[in-house]
């Protein structure tokens, strides 16, 4: 583990260049640039503003404002998943021919998600002035919920981007569990209104907590549950440990597998 | 430990190495679960128990016919592939002139290519900044390294990659079969760049063909022969050796 660390400190400034890669090569040549990555995420807001309020009963009040707080977060969390799993095969090429730590390429998507989704905040700030709810000195919190959700994405793709490797159906695979966890996670309604076995059951899913954590800092401006995201972190770290493991293990084999 | 990390640069202990070789790689779900009972691969064992001490300071040479294991075994080193069985320990920084201008992004200027390829090597934006006259001024490619490096040709992309490589300042370098970068002008300082880098007590291993060359180059000439040390000693006695085989 020490000598993780140190590889990673030694090969810093690769690091540094590849988030920025990953930041501006990702919209390079289309019109709107990097605003795509605050479009998309408004539009599907938009839409789902239309269509649920006819869906459900009772929507929360201030729902748009509510939704976007659910949806930029879940952006970063898919984008990260869905790009962090096919990253070693993108970079087939210098996989093959150049010894790098592999790891900074994992790290450096979550990262780079993790930046355009500190930017894409400004757009949660506006809606939040505009609806009148405003903001709180809660918003110190926030670290602590980036962190978890950090190290959650990081330990899945740590795996998904290895086996992906080996059996390229994984990415497809994922995709679909993204499809899924996007139902089971209280982005488009709030968790009370199920009876409290399923909500019992719905926190197995870390990313509720994630999502219930930045609606307390944002919308609901309070504390958010600390002893609960505590417990996220704490077994988001160890699922990292294993996963990372996994990786190291894995990773032999990716340039004669790529 | 420690005496062995001060006076060697690369060990090889029992290192075996083999390849599968698939008829029909399976590479979906669907292939593996289909095929699952089909004979898969072959075992392709390029090298067998090679056993090797390279000190600090040596420039050694690997000579040996197309397949004899030289790049695979290179390729360890540099830790892009790993050993079937056995270990391969390295002792300082490494850099490896395998494949020049990996992580070239056709996009980016001359200029900002250094600064990522550099970054491969696993230097820091001080560093580079450090080395960034030194490099330009090596390439010789003077006003237009400040283009985009798709614009240029064969022969500027090989000079702008060879010399990043060679000013990242390693304590080893590997170098696959180079030696042929560019006009006979660049090549020529290519060479003497090598022997400047061997006075000054850098480790360098060397696979190539010119025989030539390595002559003038290397103190110490290691063989391989299928897969196995056919001979390890001074150059001009193991090049005697192998050209009477194979010449």
């Amino acid at each position: 583990m020490q000598s993780f660390f140190k590889e990673l400190y030694n090969y810093r400034e690769l690091l540094k260049t590849t988030v920025k890669k990953e930041i501006r090569g990702k919209y390079k040549g289309s019109f709107l640039g990097i605003l795509w990555s605050f479009v998309n995420p408004l539009l599907m807001t938009l839409i789902y503003a239309i269509v649920f309020p006819f869906l459900l009963r009772n929507t929360t009040p201030h729902y748009v404002t509510y939704l976007i707080i659910g949806i930029l977060p879940w952006n970063w969390f898919t984008t990260v998943i869905s790009q962090g799993t096919s990253t070693f095969l993108a970079n087939a090429g210098i996989i093959k021919k150049v010894y790098f730590p592999r790891e900074i390429l994992p790290i450096s998507v979550v990262t780079s998600g993790l930046i355009n989704f500190l930017i894409s905040c400004i757009i949660i700030i506006i809606f939040l002035i505009c609806s009148g709810i405003g903001f709180s000195i809660n918003i110190l919190f926030l670290p602590l919920i980036l962190f978890a959700q950090f190290i959650i994405s990081l330990a899945i793709i740590f795996v998904t981007s290895s086996i992906n490797v080996y059996i390229r159906d994984a990415e497809y695979i994922i995709n679909f569990f993204i499809q899924m966890l996007f139902y089971a996670t209280p982005i488009l309604y709030s968790l009370d209104m199920f009876p409290n076995y399923i909500q019992n059951l719905l926190l197995l899913n870390p990313l509720v907590t994630i999502i219930n954590g930045y609606r307390n800092i944002f919308y609901y401006q309070t504390i958010p549950p600390i002893k609960s995201s505590l417990i996220i972190i704490g077994v988001g770290l160890i699922a990292l440990y294993i996963s990372y493991k996994i990786f190291k293990k894995l990773e032999k084999g990716f340039a004669e597998e790529l | 430990m420690s005496k062995k990390e001060k006076e060697l640069a690369i060990t090889i202990e029992n290192v075996k190495k083999s390849f599968k070789l698939f008829y029909d790689k399976p590479s979906t779900l669907k292939e593996r679960l289909v095929f699952w009972n089909k004979k898969k691969s072959d075992e392709h064992t390029v090298l067998k128990n090679i056993n090797l001490e390279i000190k600090k300071g040596e420039t050694v040479a690997l000579i040996g016919t197309n397949g004899s294991g030289k790049s695979t075994l290179l390729k360890m080193m540099t830790k892009i592939i790993y050993p079937t069985k056995g270990k391969i320990q390295t002792y300082g920084k490494l850099t490896s002139l395998l494949e020049l201008g990996a992580g070239f992004h056709q996009d980016f200027t001359g200029r900002e290519n250094i600064y990522f390829n550099a970054a491969i090597f696993g230097l820091t934006k001080k560093e580079i900044d450090l080395r960034l006259n030194e490099i330009i001024e090596f390439s010789e490619l003077g006003e237009f390294i400040d283009s985009p490096v798709r614009t240029y040709s064969s022969g500027m992309y090989m000079r702008l990659a060879f010399s990043v490589a060679i000013n990242v300042d390693a304590d080893i370098l590997l170098i696959d079969e180079i030696l042929t970068v560019g006009d006979q002008h660049f090549q020529d300082k290519c060479f003497e760049k090598l022997k400047e880098l061997k006075n000054s007590n850098k480790t360098i291993v060397i696979v190539s063909h010119s025989l030539e060359a390595i002559k003038i180059l290397c103190d110490r000439a290691i063989w391989l022969f299928n897969g196995e040390l056919k001979m390890d000693g001074k150059t001009e006695k193991v090049i005697d050796e192998y050209l009477k085989v194979c010449g």
